[in-house]
């Protein structure tokens, strides 16, 4: 049996926009800039539903309804579902639509796509709250299955999401934390007793989300008969083989000229010919299959970049830095029992602002450069540390008037 | 491979980032074993026999020096001046006429020079390589490091030198430039055609600018009180922006007062620079250490929290690896050659002293942002070298169909 998993990610941060020293103390709305750049949060969310979300949707409910053994899942930040809910309502309609099916799980994540995990226990439950009851109000059904932003994890991430009370945890099938063992069988993370790891078979996703347009790829161009047949090639060693990616990987990050629909439309078709084919939504692959050991991950391990580390999110000074000075707010922040200043605060936690800050690879212009609406990562940094200069100033106002002077001694 | 090469003094006798790039390029030639015939201009009352201490190491270059007087930045006033004061008459009337009688004397150097391809650096030795084509048929590199519109700000551009540059690249079989910014103009205002220039970019010799401790001076008691030191480096010219650089410090002044700003370098703004940083009140926090070399320079460097370049035009920008090999954090202007080479920096618009305050108050006040750019920017600059440019160097003598 192989049991295909697919889990896509619907994700759009709040992008930071170009936020001066001059702002600080005049201009607290850090995420609204309208110009023709890329920090415009609305234009690249419009653009970003026009060429993936609404036609891959269109796409997923006609094979929904064609195929009953097709099922996938998404996880979706609260932050894209506010999104859709300001500047596309139609997309999130198709959304519900999809979800409606009964064929689409919807995964469990912190509401603010952060790293909050890595400093505070009680911040990275608060956002997991915060978000399902997000999800039970747009889409009518309870997560069961959780994934940390970025596909973080580590045994003490494993542990705490058990206690919690899922079922069903996902993370990124590195080899480093595999090492013989393969991705495409369930897990039962080190101290769990009752929590099942799914791994992301990370080199049959990234054919798909990284290597689909790749002319220099030796299996150029791939095609949904061949994919299908790596798949049941898993037949006899293995059970479940999770394909996990961005949502936008269909039309945004591989565009529509690549052929990336037509593959899409073709594969359930192909994969449902081998006879012991079929797929399964996350909650579902750690009902049906046991786990077949334990597994030891110390170490945190995610899915960024070749390192699989935290390093994409924290490896840089202003990284850490950046990191400390926000979260060093936490409890004076959420003493205020202010609305508008703990959701800013929230907002910052958002796990792009650090990725924006790398400096791995910059000068090479790779992937980071690609997706950073930033001229650099120092200017990245700049108008995020600047943006928490005048979160301290709202927050000094509150707690101690007449302290506000302190920000530039 | 045999190279008759036009260029210029050498440091510590240069001015500018002319003769150091003569000098880095020169010997990263010879030592990927390029024999390298090097002539320059040299007032021969003034500094006899430096060459050979220079070249004591290098035996394959072999050095003809012709008494002209001819450096790096001289201008027709400045030239009028020089001349009237070595009082020598051998010397031309003018500048222009100078510029030529030196190119006679390079085509008597070509006539009995053994050499495969002629290399003339910057437009007071055009004429000097065109003359060599002409006696000997070799091809003609000419590399532009700088042009007259980079000199003048664009302004006031003499049309002599104009002419002259134009006619160098014209004759040219390829024009090196030092970047693509100098590339572009050599385009737009020269009419060159694109494939007939090829991009080379200056390296540095590391070893030869790093701090080593044996300088010191007040700038560290100020640091230790918690100021930070932000240094501006060229001659205070409208091209180097030191205007952009005061109009900034006023700025920065306003929101952090320990900050002290050190400006190196003499030039034709000078007294301007001086009196507008006094009109602005703030002579107090900008201290002018007038023109620095060797050791006091590279303390500069080291002592600094931030090196600022507002280059209204830069065809490179050397002073910024100088900078980043002493591992202290750059904000360059996005009009230079240097920022094409270098990502781990700062960059702003020469013209936009607000962007540039919000930038030297950051690193002013975090050292984290310092502290990553110092170690991203320190090792970027090690793959700047002029090995490389040597490389790229030959491969043009190559594809002009000389056999190495």
């Amino acid at each position: 049996m192989a049991s295909v998993c697919f889990y896509f990610q619907v994700h759009q941060p709040l992008r930071i926009k170009k936020y001066r020293v001059y702002d600080i103390g005049k201009n607290s709305d850090y995420f609204n800039d309208d110009s023709g750049s890329n920090l415009n949060n609305q234009k690249i969310l419009k653009k970003v539903a026009q060429k993936s979300y609404l036609p891959t949707n269109k796409l997923f409910l006609e094979l929904l309804k064609k195929f009953p053994k097709f099922k996938i899942s998404f996880s979706f930040s609260g932050l894209i579902l506010e999104q859709l809910e300001k500047f596309s309502p139609e997309t999130l309609s198709s959304f519900k639509e999809l979800v409606k099916t009964g064929k689409v799980e919807v995964l469990s994540e912190t509401y603010y796509h952060s790293l909050s995990f890595l400093y505070s226990r009680q911040e990275f439950r608060s956002q997991i709250d915060l978000h399902r009851k997000k999800i039970q109000k747009v889409f009518k059904v309870t997560p069961q299955v959780f994934r940390n932003t970025e596909l973080v994890y580590n045994n003490d991430l494993a542990n705490e999401v058990e206690k919690m009370g899922y079922k069903g945890i996902l993370a990124e099938g590195a080899d480093y934390i595999l090492g013989w063992r393969s991705p495409n069988f369930v897990y039962l993370p080190k101290g769990c007793k009752k929590l099942s790891l799914l791994l992301k078979n990370y080199k049959l996703s990234d054919d798909v989300a990284f290597r689909f347009s790749s002319k220099s790829w030796s299996e150029y161009p791939l095609t949904a008969p061949k994919f299908a047949n790596w798949i049941s090639a898993i037949n006899g060693n293995g059970n479940v083989v999770n394909l996990f990616m961005d949502y936008e990987t269909f039309g945004e990050h591989q565009w529509e000229d690549t052929g990336i629909f037509e593959f899409l439309r073709a594969l359930p078709l192909e994969i449902l010919k081998h006879p012991d084919n079929d797929f399964v939504t996350p909650s579902e692959a750690v009902e049906r299959f046991r786990p077949v050991a334990e597994l030891d991950v110390p170490n945190f391990v995610s899915w960024a970049d070749v390192e699989r580390d935290l390093s994409a999110w924290l490896s840089n000074p202003m990284q850490k830095d950046a990191f400390d000075k926000l979260y060093d707010l936490e409890k004076v922040v959420l003493a205020t029992k202010n609305k508008k200043l703990t959701e800013d605060w929230r907002r910052l936690q958002t796990s792009d602002h650090f990725y924006y800050m790398c400096t791995k690879w910059f000068a090479d212009g790779d992937v980071h450069k690609y997706f950073n609406p930033y001229d650099s990562p120092y200017d990245a940094f700049i108008s995020f540390i600047n943006v928490l200069n005048d979160l301290k100033l709202r927050l000094e106002k509150i707690t101690k008037p007449g302290e506000v002077n302190k920000i530039y001694v | 491979m045999k190279v008759l090469m036009f260029g210029w003094e050498f440091p510590p006798f240069n001015s500018g980032g002319l003769g150091v790039a003569c000098y880095g390029l020169a010997k990263a030639l010879t030592n990927q074993n390029v024999e390298i015939t090097f002539v320059l201009p040299k007032k021969l009352d003034i500094n006899v026999n430096f060459l050979k201490v220079i070249f004591a190491d290098i035996d394959k270059i072999k050095v003809k020096d012709v008494d002209a007087l001819l450096y790096p930045y001289i201008t027709s006033g400045q030239y009028l001046k020089d001349r009237a004061y070595l009082k020598k008459a051998s010397y031309g009337n003018n500048l222009i006429e100078e510029v030529r009688r030196y190119a006679r004397y390079a085509r008597e150097i070509a006539k009995k020079e053994q050499f495969d391809i002629i290399h003339a650096h910057d437009w007071l030795s055009f004429l000097a390589g065109i003359e060599a084509k002409k006696v000997s048929g070799k091809p003609l590199i000419i590399h532009v490091h700088a042009t007259e519109f980079d000199r003048t700000g664009g302004g006031n551009v003499n049309s002599e030198v104009y002419e002259i540059e134009k006619e160098g690249m014209e004759k040219a079989d390829k024009v090196v430039a030092i970047s693509n910014y100098i590339k572009n103009i050599a385009i737009a205002n020269y009419g060159i055609d694109l494939s007939k220039i090829a991009v080379v970019h200056n390296g540095i010799d590391a070893k030869d600018y790093v701090y080593h401790g044996n300088y010191n001076s007040g700038l560290h008691e100020f640091k230790k009180l918690g100021f930070k030191i932000v240094l501006f480096v060229g001659r205070l010219t409208l091209q180097k922006g030191p205007d952009y650089f005061l109009r900034a410090a006023r700025k920065v002044l306003d929101y952090n007062k320990k900050v002290i700003f050190v400006i190196s370098g003499s030039g034709d703004m000078e007294r301007q620079v001086i009196e507008e940083a006094a009109s602005l009140g703030i002579s107090d926090k900008v201290l002018f250490v007038g023109f620095t070399r060797g050791e006091e320079l590279k303390y500069l460097y080291h002592v600094a929290d931030l090196f600022v370049m507002p280059s209204v035009s830069e065809p490179f920008g050397l002073t910024t690896l100088e900078s980043l090999v002493n591992r202290t954090p750059v904000l360059i202007s996005k009009q230079s050659g240097v920022s094409e080479v270098i990502s781990h920096a700062l960059k702003v618009d020469f013209w936009d002293v607000d962007e540039m305050t919000n930038k030297i108050l950051a690193v002013a006040k975090y050292g984290s942002l310092k502290e990553t750019l110092s170690v991203n920017g320190s090792l970027e600059v090690q793959k700047c070298t002029w090995d490389e440019a040597a490389r790229k160097c030959i491969q043009i003598y190559q594809s002009l169909g000389t056999s190495y």
